[in-house]
């Protein structure tokens, strides 16, 4: 059974249902975490960036607009303007005590990968959980597919096919545009 | 496409370089002669390529993280809610999560969603519980309720779907003096989509829900 949609739990959030904004942490904390880490090479900087967004949803999911944006690429966007103030707050603080930059200067995310990133979330997201499970299994719990049909009591076999059909459901599911991508490239 | 499927079958562990080593060798013997397998392949390859980038930036965060980020989240004022609606939220939340949990099949139906009512001060020893059932068009609520005042001269219920200060009306009902009522309503096909259910004490023939509120709850999907 596929999950609830992104934006169906954001137009609850702005009914004030902490729960929905729970399960939006669930789809993508790891990954503006992660982005946290990359740009402010600091693990208290990123929890402080996660806290950061989901505040910035929890306040302005009410103004979320499905028709101008996805959530995926709205949030992405609540990340990329967090970060970069929390750089600029970090620069600021650090130049007042030894007049050095620990952060390169330059945009957050100039070829557009982390953006990426969040529309494969919202992708993945979509997907059956069966199928979400075997992926999930497989990139972020580096499991093989032997390892997956011990921990899922599937037969090898009908592991590599629902490998297969989840990657296609997967690639048929990504919202994005393939002339952006191919122009970053 | 339907050509060749034990071979297509094995095309997403291939792009993952999943495969045993005889396996993957059958399979590129294969792919040099068959043009339609070497496109699936391209096509799952950016799949491949994109999850491991997501896989690569994905950080798992500290597991205390997450009730952080909800313990810190500004209060909400509620336009004009009584003080009992976020009284009751946090019981709501587990009240309607252990109903999920227990009660998958609520009145014998599939159920989509559910909710536990809790009562008012209208109504104080009121309870209740509504559930949604069926498919597309042919959508219904059920509701149990009990502990509510029996009707007087021209007084009714209804039940309201409901999301922020949106009100769609799911129905109405009249209740004896047992104060018990079990009715089936039909029920837009949205209606899950819906955050809330409330029931109001209604006098008029206005379409509006008066503040009379009697019960409420939150819906959760099953």
């Amino acid at each position: 059974m596929n999950r609830v949609e992104d934006e169906v739990l954001v137009r609850r959030v702005a009914s004030g249902d902490e729960r929905a904004l729970a399960g939006l942490y669930d789809r993508y904390a790891g990954l503006i975490y992660g982005t946290g880490i990359r740009y402010l090479r600091d693990r208290g900087a990123a929890e402080e960036l996660v806290q950061d967004v989901f505040t910035s949803v929890w306040r302005n999911a009410s103004g979320f607009d499905p028709a101008r944006a996805s959530f995926a690429t709205w949030v992405y966007r609540i990340t990329r303007n967090r970060a970069t103030d929390l750089i600029r707050r970090r620069k600021a603080r650090v130049r007042t005590v030894d007049n050095e930059l620990p952060f390169e200067s330059g945009e957050i995310d100039p070829s557009g990968e982390i953006s990426r990133n969040f529309d494969v979330s919202a992708a993945l997201s979509r997907l059956s959980s069966v199928h979400r499970e075997v992926l999930v299994l497989a990139y972020f719990h580096g499991l093989s597919q032997r390892e997956i049909s011990d921990r899922t009591a599937t037969p090898l076999g009908t592991v590599k096919s629902r490998t297969t059909a989840a990657l296609r459901a997967l690639r048929e599911t990504m919202s994005f545009d393939e002339n952006r991508w191919s122009a970053d490239e | 496409m339907n050509e060749h499927p034990d071979t297509r079958d094995l095309l997403g562990p291939y792009v993952m370089g999943a495969l045993e080593p005889h396996e993957e060798r059958e399979l590129e013997d294969h792919l040099e002669e068959c043009a339609s397998c070497r496109e699936e392949a391209q096509e799952l390859g950016l799949a491949h390529e994109r999850l491991a980038d997501l896989a690569y930036s994905t950080e798992t965060p500290p597991e205390d993280l997450k009730e952080r980020v909800v313990d810190g989240l500004p209060r909400r004022e509620a336009r004009g809610v009584p003080a009992w609606v976020a009284a009751a939220a946090a019981a709501l939340c587990i009240l309607a999560v252990l109903t999920a949990v227990l009660t998958p099949d609520l009145f014998g139906g599939r159920a989509l969603a559910s909710a536990n009512l809790n009562p008012t001060d209208r109504a104080p020893d009121a309870g209740g519980e509504v559930s949604i059932q069926g498919t597309g068009e042919n959508m219904e609520m059920r509701l149990e309720a009990w502990g509510l005042p029996p009707c007087k001269n021209e007084q009714y219920y209804e039940l309201w779907l409901v999301e922020g200060d949106d009100r769609v009306s799911a129905g109405s009902f009249t209740v004896g003096q047992s104060g018990r009522v079990d009715v089936r309503l039909n029920a837009p096909n949205f209606a899950g989509s819906y955050p809330k259910v409330g029931i109001t004490a209604e006098h008029d023939k206005d379409p509006r829900a008066s503040d009379e509120k009697m019960l409420s709850g939150e819906l959760h999907e099953l």
